[in-house]
């Protein structure tokens, strides 16, 4: 009778895999709650006392590589320009400052306040008055979600993948995931074009277009409902080919395993070869 | 249930191998009862889900825990509460005997002797009955399907002239594309068309190296590629400002947009093909002529030339 | 009651004359027969879930306005096949259930034929007289994983349409008849003239599954007039069948496994999502995700095209395109290979004898070390269709994962090969290894001497037999030079003898 511990063992094993899972979805379900908008600057702290705070931070933190003036060096680009989304978005996702000026971007927790960041971009805007990309507004109130899902297919997930994951670019280039950013990062990307991407407004976007993708990604990249089951980090085909294969052909040839023998029988009346097998 | 062994000799039916399997049948039989509950207890609970208009959740995993006791109860019986056996039964070999072989064959000779003795001529009129139509049934098999392949492959609907087109009906003007996007667009009578998608970027003028005879086609770093990939036909969406690569989703290769889009990596085997521009007098792209060059993958018509 | 309704029937079918003889067909007790019944019945599972489906779906391509729950499609133009997918998803009670487990029993169906054909492969189960069963079951394959693509496309979403799209380019690579074909099956240039879901759905649903049951049926029918094969053992001959007869014992057991395939595939389709095409929205010919690739059956196929360096043959007038090389001529070259491969042993073996006995793996090396290598290959290529994936988990280039891999797919095989005929080599030399190792008991005695004899449960021994003795210390340990071969074993046939 210990060979009972197979389907014991399988049942127990399917049970506990159930509740997991069963956790995964649920949590996955019940988490409705839009992503945090950032309030933005407005009306703004661009008081002369921000400014001055926005420029100490940024000589304590920015300017050995993108030197006092933000007007670039040989190690970073000229801010110059930019506008105040571009900085805001780099240093909001903690992919600026870097620890050391030759590592790669990574995103990471902001290393500001929200208020510092803000008045960081602000002085930056501040050197050139009416340049370049402001911070966005984002108002998602009567976006279009499907809209923004049709110009996300069409313009987003040919890098991101049509969940969001993120995928590798050439030579070790990367398109991030797109969980657990902002409403305002997201249109302060679409804006402003950072790194390889490229800029989707004006251009590919209309501005309507762009907040219904801002809408898009915040409400149901962010929140992917998984009516299903475990969603498998939105890769697809080739994670669910390995659930099929290990999980379902594997557990399927476990049954099997304990169905069958594992052996040919080497039954001890035959080893004493008293008995030929018995044909009925 | 049984009677004579391989020898011939009866079995008594007292034999080993008629022993139930279990060393504990009183437990097996416990056990076996118990999954079968379970099943019972798991299939009223899908009637339940059912009924109350359940989550998948509770549906697949009441329906998938019943069916599973369910055929461990039955594998349980027959694994534990059944003979234990081995049992045999005896096999003949495949092989014939010439003398079988030849059997068959000589009836089947004589027989159709008779039936096709000096009807040489029906034979053939019968074989050529079935020949015609088996040609004939090819056409309304195969050749109904789809028309024939003629210039679907060499042209595009793009003319002289066409206003570049955005998927939701918007003409593009220059100045809707900053430096570094790019717009996928059509001519204005095939938006959202599958071989007339085109790719627009705007790269800095000046950066482009451009090929013998193409001097004019790209106005003031406005170039203009087919989106369809030459490899094996998808969509060459995606766009890297910096590296200026344009990289295909599906198998990853890699065009060098300031350079005709030349294929630098991957299996793609050819450029994509570039569409001549000219900006209008309101500021508006519009194409020069079509392609010079079937998009998309290759074909066995298509010649040996680049 | 019962009685007479039997005798009724019998008396017009003779059920009785020449049925006992179907309870007596004995089943091998092996548990690696039953893979192959995995795919019989996730074949059923198939099938009534695949009815199910049809009842709802709606093959085809007219475009309508989604106006369902799915709050990131309401307003777009999708498919009617779309439209009716997503609704039986959300709106069908069950719908969703019955998808999913469509979609993983598809999964498991292919998974399982190809173990299976990897256990008769690897054991020779293919041999004289069983040729054409194997040339049937090659078939069973292919168009297993033909009908899945075809499913898998069905739906009309973005990512089995972009799928759809490299069918086009692959059907229209081949050479002289490729645009031909091509337009014949889409009724025009990509992305055709809105026949080809009606067209995918009716071979989908009709004409492959009546061709592989057909073909089921033959594999069935031949396998009952070979009855199974067996591995060597006690008792086991060429001319016999040793196991558990159909009634009781086999009928239960197998009853049993149905539903437990059944289940493990509901409980997959509870658990984990499958194909979510409300995520991935419906084929526009101009939008493309990243990351998409075909289920894993075709996964090898995939990662073929992106390995393929970037060689075109150029002809005078004409040219041979690049996907010709890896999706016609890789799988034209391998299931070829797959069909002939029991006709390819008999002749370069020489060995054209009916075989019931199985071999074991090891003794036949250069089998399975070819066996070992083309499936590493084909592994290889299934990992190739992830290159991306692969790149952006494991943070390395792009570009080096593919070069890398276009190594690998020859390096890998190269160094299998090899390791599978020395690990073939070395069990032979063990005759022990792989078998079920006996407890032995070690005492040891007054004077120093130590004896070991096998435990209370190696029949034939009894403990009880020795004389009681002072004892140190009682030590349990495998101990095999005492295992015994078992009496009745077969010599395994070799070819050079």
């Amino acid at each position: 009778m210990r060979r009972l511990f197979l389907p014991v063992g399988i049942t127990v094993l399917a049970i506990a895999l159930g509740m997991m899972f069963f956790g995964v979805s649920e949590g996955a379900t019940k988490s409705g709650n839009p992503a945090p908008v950032r309030l933005t600057a407005d009306p703004g702290p661009t008081s002369a006392a921000s400014l001055a705070s926005g420029e100490e931070l940024f000589a304590e933190n920015c300017s050995t590589c993108h030197g006092a003036e933000a007007k670039g060096s040989a190690l970073a680009p000229n801010l110059q320009g930019l506008g105040s989304a571009t900085v805001d978005l780099w240093v909001s996702t903690g992919l600026m400052p870097l620890s050391v000026p030759t590592a790669e971007p990574v995103r990471k927790p902001d290393k500001f306040t929200n208020q510092q960041t803000l008045e960081l971009a602000n002085w930056v805007q501040s050197l050139t008055p009416g340049v370049g990309v402001a911070i966005p507004t984002v108002d998602l109130k009567g976006a279009n979600v499907a809209v923004g899902f049709d110009m996300f297919a069409a313009n987003c997930a040919p890098c991101h993948t049509i969940t969001g994951a993120g995928d590798a670019l050439s030579g070790g280039l990367e398109a991030l995931p797109l969980h657990g950013v902002t409403a305002t990062n997201v249109a302060e990307a679409i804006e402003t074009g950072p790194g390889n991407m490229p800029r989707m407004y004006p251009g590919a976007l209309t501005k309507t277009e762009a907040n219904d993708v801002v809408a898009y990604v915040t409400e149901d990249i962010e929140h992917p409902s998984s009516p299903g089951g475990l969603g498998l980090g939105g890769v697809g085909p080739v994670a669910e080919g390995f659930v099929g294969l290990f999980l379902g052909v594997g557990a399927c040839m476990l049954i099997a395993l304990w169905i069958g023998e594992r052996t040919e029988r080497e039954d001890p009346e035959q080893a004493h070869d008293e008995l030929e097998p018995t044909h009925v | 249930m049984s009677d004579h062994s391989s020898n011939g000799t009866p079995v008594p039916t007292d034999a080993p191998q008629f022993e139930v399997a279990a060393r504990n049948p009183l437990r097996a039989e416990k056990m076996t009862a118990a999954l079968f509950l379970l099943s019972v207890a798991s299939f009223a609970g899908f009637g339940a889900a059912y009924w109350q208009n359940g989550s998948n959740f509770w549906l697949g995993g009441t329906l998938g825990f019943g069916m599973s006791f369910f055929g461990a109860g039955f594998v349980a019986w027959g694994k534990y509460l059944m003979p234990r056996g081995p049992f045999e039964e005896p096999r003949a070999m495949m092989e014939t005997t010439p003398e079988e072989q030849k059997a068959l064959i000589d009836d089947f000779a004589s027989r159709g002797k008779v039936a096709v003795k000096r009807r040489g001529f029906i034979v053939g009129v019968m074989a050529l009955a079935g020949g015609i139509f088996s040609i004939v049934a090819l056409f309304p098999l195969l050749r109904s399907l789809g028309p024939l392949p003629k210039n679907a492959f060499y042209t595009t609907p793009w003319r002289k002239d066409a206003y570049l087109t955005q998927s939701d009906g918007r003409r593009v003007a220059v100045s809707d594309v900053p430096i570094g996007s790019f717009v996928t667009v059509f001519p204005q009578n095939d938006v959202g068309g599958a071989l007339s998608q085109t790719i627009l970027i705007h790269v800095q003028d000046g950066a482009i190296i451009t090929k013998p005879g193409r001097e004019t086609w790209g106005p003031d770093g406005y170039v203009a590629y087919s989106k369809v990939c030459t490899h094996s036909g998808c969509p060459v969406g995606l766009y890297e400002q910096l590296t200026g690569l344009l990289l295909c989703p599906c198998h990853q290769s890699m065009f060098l947009v300031a350079k005709g889009a030349e294929p630098i990596f991957g299996p793609a085997p050819r450029p994509l093909p570039q569409l001549p521009l000219y900006v209008d007098d309101s500021g508006y792209l519009r194409a020069q002529t079509g392609y010079d060059e079937p998009i998309g993958p290759g074909f066995w018509e298509r010649g040996g030339t680049l | 009651m019962i009685e007479g309704l039997w005798n009724w029937i019998d008396n017009r079918l003779a059920i009785s004359r020449g049925g006992r003889h179907m309870l007596n067909k004995i089943f091998p007790d092996h548990w690696s027969f039953m893979i192959g019944e995995i795919a019989l019945y996730s074949l059923v599972v198939l099938l009534a879930t695949g009815v199910f489906l049809t009842l709802y779906f709606v093959p085809s391509e007219h475009q309508v306005i989604y106006s369902g729950p799915v709050l990131s499609l309401r307003g777009l133009h999708v498919s009617e096949a779309f439209e009716s997918t997503v609704n039986m998803s959300f709106v069908v009670r069950g719908g969703l259930l019955m998808r999913q487990m469509h979609h993983w029993s598809a999964n498991i169906f292919v998974g399982s034929i190809v173990v299976h054909m990897l256990r008769v492969f690897f054991t020779g189960g293919f041999r004289r007289p069983r040729e054409v069963n194997w040339m049937v079951g090659t078939t069973l394959m292919i168009l297993a994983i033909f009908n899945g693509f075809l499913g898998y496309s069905l739906p009309d979403d973005l990512v089995s349409g972009t799928g759809i799209r490299i069918a086009f380019s692959i059907l229209e690579s081949v050479p002289l008849v490729g645009s031909y074909l091509a337009t014949f099956l889409f009724g025009g240039a990509f992305p055709g003239n809105g026949v080809i879901i009606p067209r995918f759905f009716i071979l989908h649903v009709l004409i492959l599954p009546l061709v592989i049951l057909g073909l089921l049926g033959a594999h069935l029918g031949m396998l009952v007039r070979h009855k199974h094969t067996q591995f060597p053992g006690p008792g086991r001959r060429e001319d016999n069948v040793v196991g558990t007869p159909m009634f009781p014992g086999f009928i239960a057991k197998t009853t049993g496994f149905l539903f437990l395939v059944t289940g493990i595939t509901a409980l997959l389709g509870a658990f984990v999502q499958i194909n979510p095409i409300w995520l991935y929205g419906a084929y526009v010919p101009f939008h493309v995700s990243y990351a998409v690739q075909p289920d894993w059956y075709m996964g090898w196929l995939d990662g073929a095209l992106r390995v393929m360096p970037s060689w075109e043959l150029h002809l005078p007038g004409h040219m041979i395109p690049n996907v010709f090389f890896p999706a016609v001529l890789l799988p034209g070259v391998t299931f070829n290979l797959l069909y002939a491969w029991p006709i390819l042993e008999a002749k370069i073996t020489g060995d054209t004898a009916e075989h019931h006995l199985l071999d074991r793996p090891r003794d036949r090396p250069i089998r399975t070390a070819i066996g070992s290598a083309v499936l590493a290959f084909y592994f290889v290529l299934f990992g190739a269709s992830a290159t991306d994936v692969l790149a952006h988990y494991l943070s390395i280039s792009l570009n080096t994962v593919l070069l890398d891999f276009r190594i690998l797919c020859l390096v890998i095989p190269a160094l299998v090969f090899p390791i599978a005929y020395k690990i073939c080599k070395e069990l032979q030399a063990d005759p022990t290894g792989g078998k079920r190792k006996v407890h032995n008991t070690v005492i040891r005695r007054e004077h120093g001497g130590y004896e070991s004899i096998p435990n209370s449960e190696y029949v034939g021994y009894k403990v009880e037999e020795f004389a009681p003795v002072e004892v140190d210390h009682v030590v349990v340990v495998d101990d095999d030079e005492e295992a015994k071969e078992p009496a009745g074993v077969f010599q395994i046939p070799r070819r050079n003898s």
